[in-house]
């Protein structure tokens, strides 16, 4: 036993070793690289910019630069459900505006996406009984059903809610449902030879944790589809980042679209950072 | 009360009793897997059920386990008959059947925690446990950072932890290097001798079987039928190179390929 452990720690051990140099070499030379690559992006854009010479056609980073900081400057005063009046930097203001229904939609559709679809893959009968309308359903895209979201609750954060729940249920259904089904077999007959008998302690126990890496990627996923839905969504008018958008390219004013668009990019990464070192603490496990 | 071989069951800690299993019954293509297979496993006794791969011993040991049902006949623990899995039947599967997400200690307490133990018991039998199959010092440890020998002391650490009656083990080292299968049947020798526990040992491998078992259990093929049960009658510690050995292997081999 000591022998065969021993040798184990050895091998491994070294493997890591070089590994991490490896990566270290990779890492300076990929950042380096991406640096320049960046570079060059905006070198070519500004170039452009300046060759067309119309900032409503290609603003050029500058006048994107100068827009953001304009619009970090201008104060503005909301008023949001539950959270009452806000007055701040037009930008975090409107951050603000597309969250509340951007947090709440990804919440609910999250929660609901992730039951349904552990139910119908724990259940043979929840399956049968709901799988013909989720193979009709789910293939519709969430934007479609602004037609409901127009007639039941009207285009404001109701609407949006509504819809980015959509976009968030079904990539949580799809992931927590394969999630479920790769439950290996024998993790479940174990866990009823060492006395889990009742279908909610085997959920609790074996089945959640075991597809806790699927349904983890299914929200990280909707983290960012959401995102997408959100603008799109607002685009028809609910207020926020989006609906600046559309707004400011309505006034040729296309650096200012252009700085909506960087500040989704940014919240997207921030909140995809944030969830991947949430996600690598909770899956510490599968190293 | 029933018998099988004319000795009564309350003497016996496990008995299975005239045990059929045939697939699709209800269907054109009905499969026999087993047919009417009878033995017994005395307390504290280490049985091998061996037998060529398509006999039908992974479903005997499923059907001992619980996890399947017998199209006839039936399994008695200490003179009960087995409806499903439970407690009283520790089970090691070759594939271990690890929770990765749960560290070795955490595995091992699986079983613990569906008691009412306190978990100040509960930390206390892992260790003991964890101890005994020579893991002390990993308690922290993932599965996924063992070796193949290893996890399988994991597993049966953690089937021993509920102190079954019976320790079910299927292949357990079927997924092992040869090198590491022998460190681990010595290993396993030692828990056995030190816990008094009752082995049913599923195998393919013959050597296995007779490096092993008190009895084997010889099955034959399609459908699985008992050939015939060998007791091997040799000390412990049991040498490959012994003639006598050889002799039972070969005997328990003519009996495989004859049936």
């Amino acid at each position: 036993m000591s022998v065969e452990t021993a040798a184990d720690g050895e091998t491994e051990t070294a493997a890591t070793g070089a590994r991490a140099s490896l990566t270290e070499r990779f890492d300076r030379r990929s950042l380096l690289l991406g640096l320049v690559g960046s570079l060059a992006f905006l070198a070519v854009w500004q170039a452009g910019a300046m060759a067309i010479g119309r900032t409503y056609l290609l603003p050029s980073p500058v006048a994107v630069a100068t827009a953001f900081a304009g619009e970090l400057a201008k104060t503005e005063t909301v008023t949001l459900p539950l959270l009452g009046e806000l007055t701040g930097s037009k930008l975090v203001v409107k951050l603000f505006q597309s969250l509340v229904h951007y947090v709440p939609g990804l919440l609910i559709g999250t929660v609901l996406g992730v039951a349904l679809g552990v139910a119908m893959a724990w259940s043979e009968t929840l399956d049968d009984l709901f799988t013909p309308v989720t193979r009709v359903l789910r293939p519709i895209p969430p934007l479609a059903w602004i037609a409901f979201a127009i007639v039941w609750i009207g285009i404001g954060h109701g609407g949006a809610i509504f819809i980015v729940a959509i976009g968030a249920f079904w990539i949580n259904f799809y992931n927590a449902y394969s999630g479920v089904e790769g439950v290996p077999q024998g993790q479940r007959e174990v866990a009823a030879s060492l006395g889990v008998h009742s279908d909610w302690g085997m959920i609790r126990k074996v089945v959640l944790p075991s597809a806790s890496p699927e349904i983890l990627t299914g929200i990280r996923t909707s983290i960012g589809q959401c995102w997408m839905i959100v603008v799109a969504a607002e685009l028809f008018g609910a207020p926020g980042v989006g609906y600046q958008i559309i707004n400011a390219s309505q006034n040729l004013d296309t650096q200012v679209s252009v700085v909506y668009m960087l500040v989704i990019s940014l919240v997207f990464l921030t909140s995809d950072a944030l969830f991947r070192r949430v996600e690598g603490r909770v899956l510490a496990w599968r190293e | 009360m029933a018998r099988v071989d004319g000795v009564e069951d309350g003497d016996r800690r496990v008995a299975v009793d005239g045990v059929t299993k045939v697939f699709g019954a209800d269907g054109d293509d009905p499969v026999r897997a087993l047919d009417g297979v009878s033995f017994s496993v005395e307390e504290g006794e280490f049985v091998c059920i061996v037998g060529p791969s398509g006999c039908g011993k992974t479903t005997l040991f499923r059907i001992i386990a619980g996890l399947e049902d017998a199209t006839d006949g039936e399994v008695r623990l200490d003179g009960n008959t087995v409806t499903g899995p439970a407690m009283d039947r520790g089970m090691v599967f070759q594939e271990y059947g690890l929770f990765p997400w749960r560290t070795v200690l955490e595995n091992v307490a699986f079983g613990l925690e569906q008691q009412d133990a306190s978990a100040d018991e509960r930390l206390e039998r892992s260790r003991e446990m964890i101890d005994l199959v020579g893991l002390d010092g990993f308690e922290d440890a993932y599965p996924n950072e063992l070796s193949g020998g290893m996890k399988q002391r994991v597993g049966i650490a953690r089937a021993l932890a509920v102190d079954p009656a019976l320790l079910l083990m299927d292949e357990p080292f079927g997924s092992v290097d040869a090198q590491t299968r022998n460190m681990l049947h010595d290993e396993l020798l030692d828990i056995w001798a030190e816990t008094e526990k009752t082995v049913l040992f599923v195998t393919h491998d013959v050597e296995e079987a007779v490096t092993l078992a008190d009895r084997v259990v010889v099955l034959s093929g399609g459908p699985g039928t008992v050939a015939e049960v060998v007791d091997v009658d040799l000390d412990r510690p049991r040498s490959r190179t012994d003639a006598v050995f050889g002799e039972y292997q070969e005997r328990i081999l003519g009996l495989i390929h004859e049936n």
